[in-house]
């Protein structure tokens, strides 16, 4: 088969992994090697999907022993199939690295044989990778569920960042949905990389640091294939973070590929929605302070699709608001609708210079759209309605665009 | 009065020094070629002085950081008309406040400046994604850029750094610029280089990128508006899985 014949089948099974980021290591050139890596990561496309491209995703090969009721490469499904040689990875990605298309490589694979044995070719396109073509630039790898727990290592060894997809947010709905797999295959593995990157970071004080995984650990959730709720789903990404220390929880809106009795029809829309809501309380949790159970609990355990979770979270608490802009401490500016990170910090810089005024805020891009009903500035309330008036919601709420209808929103807003 | 620069950085700093020297407060700092004659301002030429700037360079560090003229040299690259007028407000509110100047935001001369730059670093970032690399027939990789600012002196370290052992050339199309890389030293150049860009070897991989960049995107989800918010059009000439 044809090189570009593959290239198509294998990156077209691949786009439904949603991760996309190249961020977490910084490294910087070395003499005799090709490439860097940049902490923040780097976006080099954006695809008729409005999603960035990064890394050069790809599947190693979509033959699969399994066959999990959600996923287009089930063994059941009659597509076309591919395989990868180690060889014509290395050369795709060092071609495309070269003229700037890509940060690096994300290789993921179906299973072929056994978990051992694809984990096996993964590692060696890896080694050839990072040894013979002496390729020092970004590269995520999946584990493989099931495989050999050395396996895992030895693959952590090459890459800079690493993830096992959880897929379904449930035990229950992995039983209906993927039978074949076991979720301890998947916690396992999870757990083991997450002790591995901790001991490795403790060993770097003693001596010369060796590389395990060091731009963390991620995962994908699908949204929208089970019937778990976004509490289910939110109290679950909290776990992640706390127990595994993951860098992120990626979401993904399912889309239809399959028919069977137990989810969603095929024609069906992605939830794009809904997963915008939750990415958006994913942020909460990460950068914002919020737990999972101030966002949703049992009598409201999904987001409004209206207004977004923060200002959600705001109109059940009004007894907090508004807060004076020049003395409310960071973490209450976090909790603000429409001030975000960024902007929290820069006004607790700029009042230390002089106290701000409305108009302050205004010239320093703070979007008031949301935050004039939540805050006093001096003293005084800026918002049209008053807080307690009862208005808020639907001055809240956004516009029932006929884009979000058809499911294309955007990301800014 | 009306102080009338080259242009150039160091040309500003130099009007800068003489406004202070002479204590004559100019109402506005501009460059030759563009500014708009007024019959009630005096107008004075100032001469690019090497030593005069680099006194306002240091007097900057000293009083104000390192990273305020860092700043003002990043806003500089965007090559916003009034410039000099704006570089010339900061310098007289950082000279009272110190390096306080950093954080206080809510000022319009600061915020101005802070705003010009922060479009630059933007704009860094995207190129370091955004370039493209065209290998040519004799194994020099090439790429044509047009950027809003004048961000190639800040993009060559990275490339540099990323690929040492591969010689390439950036040339800004728009200002005529040309930055070169020997895999031993970035050389700047401002005069016209023929490229031959000519090479039917490359167009392989061109093909194989253009492939793997329409397979990746789900159809479902298809949203031009959101792709063009984050990739504007301006930039798509000279992407190669535009074309």
């Amino acid at each position: 088969m044809h090189l570009l014949e593959k290239l198509h089948i294998l990156a077209d099974s691949a786009k439904y992994d949603v991760s996309c980021s190249s961020s977490g290591s910084g490294r910087s050139g070395k003499k005799g090697q090709l490439g860097n890596a940049a902490m923040a990561g780097i976006c080099h496309s954006w695809s008729d999907d409005g999603r960035c491209i990064s890394l050069l995703k790809v599947l190693f090969t979509n033959y699969c022993i399994y066959d999990c009721k959600y996923c287009v490469n089930r063994v059941t499904n009659d597509i076309k199939r591919a395989s990868f040689t180690p060889d014509e990875l290395c050369e795709l990605t060092l071609e495309f690295y070269r003229r700037n298309y890509i940060e690096g490589l994300f290789l993921s694979s179906a299973v072929i044989k056994s978990p051992d044995y694809t984990m096996e070719l993964i590692i060696t396109t890896l080694k050839k990778l990072r040894y013979e073509h002496r390729f020092n630039g970004y590269i995520h790898v999946k584990s493989i569920p099931g495989a050999d727990l050395n396996l895992i290592y030895q693959a952590g060894l090459l890459a800079d960042r690493m993830s096992i997809n959880i897929e379904l947010p449930s035990v229950e709905s992995l039983k209906l949905l993927a039978p074949q797999k076991d979720h301890q295959t998947i916690i396992k593995p999870m757990s083991f990389v997450s002790h591995q990157i901790q001991g490795a970071n403790e060993l770097t004080i003693y001596r010369k640091k060796q590389m395990f995984v060091p731009a963390g650990q991620t995962t994908q959730l699908i949204v929208g294939a089970s019937r778990d709720s976004d509490l289910t789903i939110l109290r679950l990404t909290q776990d992640l973070y706390s127990r595994f220390k993951l860098k992120r929880v990626y979401y993904s809106a399912y889309v239809p590929v399959n028919n069977d009795k137990n989810l969603p029809a095929v024609n069906t829309s992605p939830p794009l929605l809904r997963e915008h809501r939750i990415y958006q309380a994913d942020w909460l949790l990460r950068f914002y302070g919020f737990s999972a159970d101030e966002l949703l609990d049992e009598n409201h355990s999904s987001f409004d699709t209206k207004i977004d979770p923060k200002c959600d979270w705001a109109l059940r608490n009004l007894d907090k608001f508004p807060v004076e802009i020049n003395r409310a401490p960071l973490e209450t500016l976090l909790r603000v609708p429409g001030i975000g990170y960024k902007m929290a910090e820069r006004i607790v810089r700029a009042r230390r210079i002089a106290p701000l005024s409305f108009e302050d805020l205004k010239r320093m891009r703070v979007v008031m759209k949301r935050a004039k009903y939540f805050i006093t500035c001096k003293g005084a309330y800026y918002g049209d309605v008053d807080i307690d008036s009862g208005n808020l919601y639907s001055l809240l709420s956004e516009k029932t665009d006929p884009k979000i209808v058809e499911g294309q929103i955007s990301m800014f807003d | 009065m009306i102080y009338v620069t080259d242009g150039s950085f160091e040309g500003i700093l130099t009007a800068i020094f003489e406004a202070y020297e002479k204590k004559e407060d100019p109402e506005s700092i501009v460059s030759q070629g563009f500014y708009q004659i007024s019959l009630d301002s005096a107008v004075k030429e100032i001469t690019t002085d090497q030593e005069k700037s680099r006194r306002v360079y240091n007097t900057v560090v000293c009083k104000m950081s390192k990273q305020a003229i860092e700043t003002m040299y990043k806003a500089w690259l965007s090559e916003y008309r009034e410039i000099g007028t704006a570089l010339y407000k900061y310098i007289k509110m950082g000279l009272k406040l110190g390096p306080q100047i950093l954080s206080y935001l809510q000022n319009p001369d600061v915020s101005l400046v802070n705003g010009l730059a922060d479009k630059v670093s933007f704009e860094v970032h995207r190129f370091m994604g955004i370039l493209r690399f065209k290998k040519l027939a004799n194994g020099l990789y090439y790429a044509r850029i047009e950027p809003d600012n004048n961000i190639t002196m800040l993009i060559a370290g990275h490339f540099k750094d990323r690929f040492s052992d591969q010689p390439w050339i950036i040339h800004d199309a728009k200002r005529n610029i040309f930055v070169l890389y020997d895999t031993n030293q970035v050389i700047f150049i401002n005069e016209d280089i023929m490229i031959d860009t000519e090479n039917d070897e490359d167009r392989a991989f061109e093909e194989l990128w253009k492939k793997y960049f329409k397979a990746i995107s789900i159809e479902d989800r298809r949203n031009p508006r959101l792709q063009k918010q984050y990739l504007p059009r301006r930039y798509w000439r000279n992407l190669t899985e535009m074309q």
